[in-house]
């Protein structure tokens, strides 16, 4: 390989780890309110569409920036996901998967319809002087917005690890995943902890919806795409298991990375959707770990 | 004369009969389908707006032999189904012809519908080369098809000898129409063809593909994308740092007054093929586009919204020479038509493949300086072309 070739290399590997790093980040929403109420939350995407629209409404009518607007998408993310799991999701009772399944799913309609009564269909994006800003490490050329993407994950997840392995909290989320009837016993409000944890896990969509805006455009049900995305991305590091969650996403924007750059953009989605299937046959576990972690 | 139309505007309530009423008297209802409300809506909002300023200026002029004009519009929503349900109700509402708009994909639907319902339908924005050719006797387009949108970029870049070019492509119709064109003129001309690359709607990072033309760097570059992409793909091909001599985007979302608010500096010396511009020296141009304006609040229109305007002047005229609104006899005469709008010269004719289309070149306009300046061909007075090296 030539030097050209091996820079374009590069640049499409790290170009793949930060794009990946968003998937993380989607992903370990989902993945820990599965890890904790074995809910699998079908809205997923539009709460991360409800972080673009915030972000779009606020820049276009105040001029704030995106990024100071995560001050706001994020509590009112995380306030969202509680209301709906302690006034929703909590009262279908202990029936099968199918409620909170059909609960979700409905949710998603409710919240991408009413994005477009809203906000209306066309695809509307914001324009930030740093839009294009980059800068050369190594002679690969980093998007400035990419990276704070990727930074932004990384403080995110760092924080949701140090709040579940270093407070009383955290020690209260692990309890209520791994017996909740045990840690009711303990005293432990597992109502209230599930509430938490669905708000963090919207929250996580929401902050994610927030970092993307500079980079991209948004419409009232970009939510499908992400939704999928984050049900790869789960997959592929197996699901309920967080760290999985962080490393499926980085996989997943390499494979396509990649794939779109060596073999053929064309068939872009499908080199993460063939990984995928071939985790589902050959590891339903997920890539990492023997057993599924949860937690 | 004006006794007459005293006297028909004073009868016509009292003639009017149900929807099918289209001979005698009364107003002559003419249809329109075009996307209100749903994705498209931004075009739909520039096309009601040629539709008001067309329908204004044939009743102004006396209407069609001292009947008023007026058309009944369905909203598609910007969906197949609901749009092959609106075409329906134009063939129950008995209308003589239908004015046919904007996305391929649905306009394609229609026209096949209302073809085959033997209703005559004049296509007025869309430009999928498969609506015309084959096409059908039924089917008539003012517009240029996806065909010449390659041809004025691939000119310039033949005139400024680029040797080698790259084309980034959506997989809808009028996008794979484009880039086939392109493809097709490239061998023409002699320009090497380095990367053609299709993908799929909802794909929102385009740097793998980006970095893979960057390391050909051809001397242009030709993006024929969703109108959504346009924004995304020029800010993602400035932070991968690919430069070719010019970035060309297909029309599309490249042509919109938008695309230059929301991609900034990214979209400064984007040249894009378009249907129309204001500079353009044609009798009647600059009063149509301030009629436009004042339609649309004070907007910028876009070509769509010019094209909208000449398919009711053109309708007008067909069903005026027609003289009568029977669907086979208005359709003999569109086959007939022969005249000159603010839009540009119409006649329907049968040439390469193509049927019942009007042969039209397009125009090519760069942006410099945060505004379209036009650039392609010489009858626009062009501006020189700024090189990105």
């Amino acid at each position: 390989m030539d030097s050209a070739s091996v820079t374009a290399f590069f640049q499409t590997l790290v170009q793949g780890l930060l794009t990946g790093g968003l998937y993380a980040l989607i992903g370990t929403g989902l993945s820990l309110i599965f890890g904790v109420m074995k809910v699998i939350n079908f809205a997923h995407g539009d709460f991360l569409a409800i972080g673009m629209f915030i972000t779009l409404a606020l820049f276009k009518a105040f001029h704030i920036d995106p990024y100071l607007s995560l001050l706001v998408v994020a509590p009112a993310g995380f306030a969202l996901g509680f209301v709906i799991q302690r006034f929703v999701l909590a009262r279908l009772g202990d029936r099968l998967g199918e409620g909170s399944m059909l609960a979700t799913l409905g949710l998603g309609l409710i919240v991408s319809n009413t994005l477009l009564l809203t906000f209306g269909a066309q695809p509307q994006s914001i324009n930030v002087p740093y839009a294009t800003s980059t800068f050369q490490f190594a002679g690969v050329q980093v998007s400035v917005s990419l990276l704070v993407a990727g930074l932004g994950t990384l403080v995110a997840i760092v924080g949701l690890n140090l709040l579940l392995y270093r407070t009383e909290l955290g020690r209260a989320i692990r309890a209520t995943a791994q017996n909740p009837l045990g840690a009711e016993l303990q005293g432990v409000k597992t109502t209230q902890i599930q509430a938490i944890v669905f708000g963090l896990g919207v929250a996580f969509a929401a902050i994610a919806g927030v970092l993307l805006m500079p980079l991209l455009y948004t419409f009232p049900t970009v939510g499908e795409n992400y939704t999928t995305k984050a049900f790869i991305v789960t997959v592929l590091g197996g699901l309920g298991n967080l760290p999985g969650a962080v490393a499926g996403g980085l996989v997943l924007g390499v494979i396509e990375s990649l794939g779109a750059f060596y073999i053929s953009n064309n068939y872009r989605d499908a080199y993460g959707l063939i990984a995928f299937l071939l985790v589902l046959l050959l590891r339903p576990e997920g890539l990492f770990g023997k057993t599924v972690k949860r937690v | 004369m004006r006794k007459v139309t005293l006297l028909t505007l004073a009868l016509t309530p009292l003639l009017a009969l149900p929807a099918s009423a289209q001979s005698g008297t009364g107003t002559i209802k003419i249809g329109a389908i075009t996307s209100v409300t749903g994705r498209f809506a931004e075009f739909g909002k520039m096309q009601l707006a040629g539709f008001k300023v067309g329908v204004a200026e044939v009743n102004r002029k006396g209407g069609i032999g001292g009947r008023k004009i007026e058309l009944i519009i369905e909203d598609n929503a910007s969906d197949v189904n609901k749009g092959l349900a609106a075409a329906e109700r134009l063939v129950n509402a008995g209308v003589p012809l239908v004015l046919n708009e904007y996305s391929s994909s649905l306009v394609k639907a229609q026209a096949q519908y209302l073809a085959r319902q033997k209703v005559p339908n004049l296509v007025i924005t869309s430009s999928g080369d498969d609506i015309t050719k084959p096409g059908s006797d039924y089917i008539f387009r003012l517009n240029q098809p996806a065909t010449e949108y390659a041809r004025v970029i691939l000119n310039i870049f033949r005139d400024n000898k680029f040797k080698s070019m790259a084309i980034i492509a959506g997989t809808g119709a009028f996008e794979k129409s484009v880039a086939d064109a392109a493809q097709d003129f490239a061998k023409l001309y002699n320009i090497t063809i380095v990367e053609d690359q299709r993908y799929d709607k909802g794909l929102t990072d385009f740097r793998p593909v980006l970095n893979r033309i960057k390391a050909k760097n051809p001397d242009g570059i030709l993006m024929v994308s969703y109108a959504e992409d346009s924004v995304a793909l020029m800010r993602q091909a400035r932070e991968v740092g690919v430069k070719p001599r010019l970035f060309a985007g297909g029309a599309a979302g490249f042509a919109l007054p938008d695309f230059i608010k929301d991609s900034g500096s990214a979209g400064e010396s984007v040249i894009t093929a378009t249907a129309w511009v204001p500079q353009l020296r044609y009798a009647g141009v600059q009063k149509l586009n301030v009629d436009l304006k004042t339609a649309l609040g004070g907007q910028e229109p876009s070509y769509h919204a010019a094209q909208a305007y000449a398919g009711v002047i053109v309708a007008a005229e067909a069903i005026r020479k027609a003289g009568s609104t029977d669907r086979e006899k208005v359709k003999a005469a569109l086959n007939a038509i022969n005249m000159t709008t603010a839009f540009g010269p119409v006649q329907f004719k049968d040439y390469d493949g193509f049927r019942n289309q009007n042969p039209l070149a397009m125009v090519a306009q760069q942006v410099q300086g945060g505004v379209f300046v036009p650039i392609y061909p010489k009858s626009v007075v062009p501006r020189p072309i700024k090189f990105e090296r």
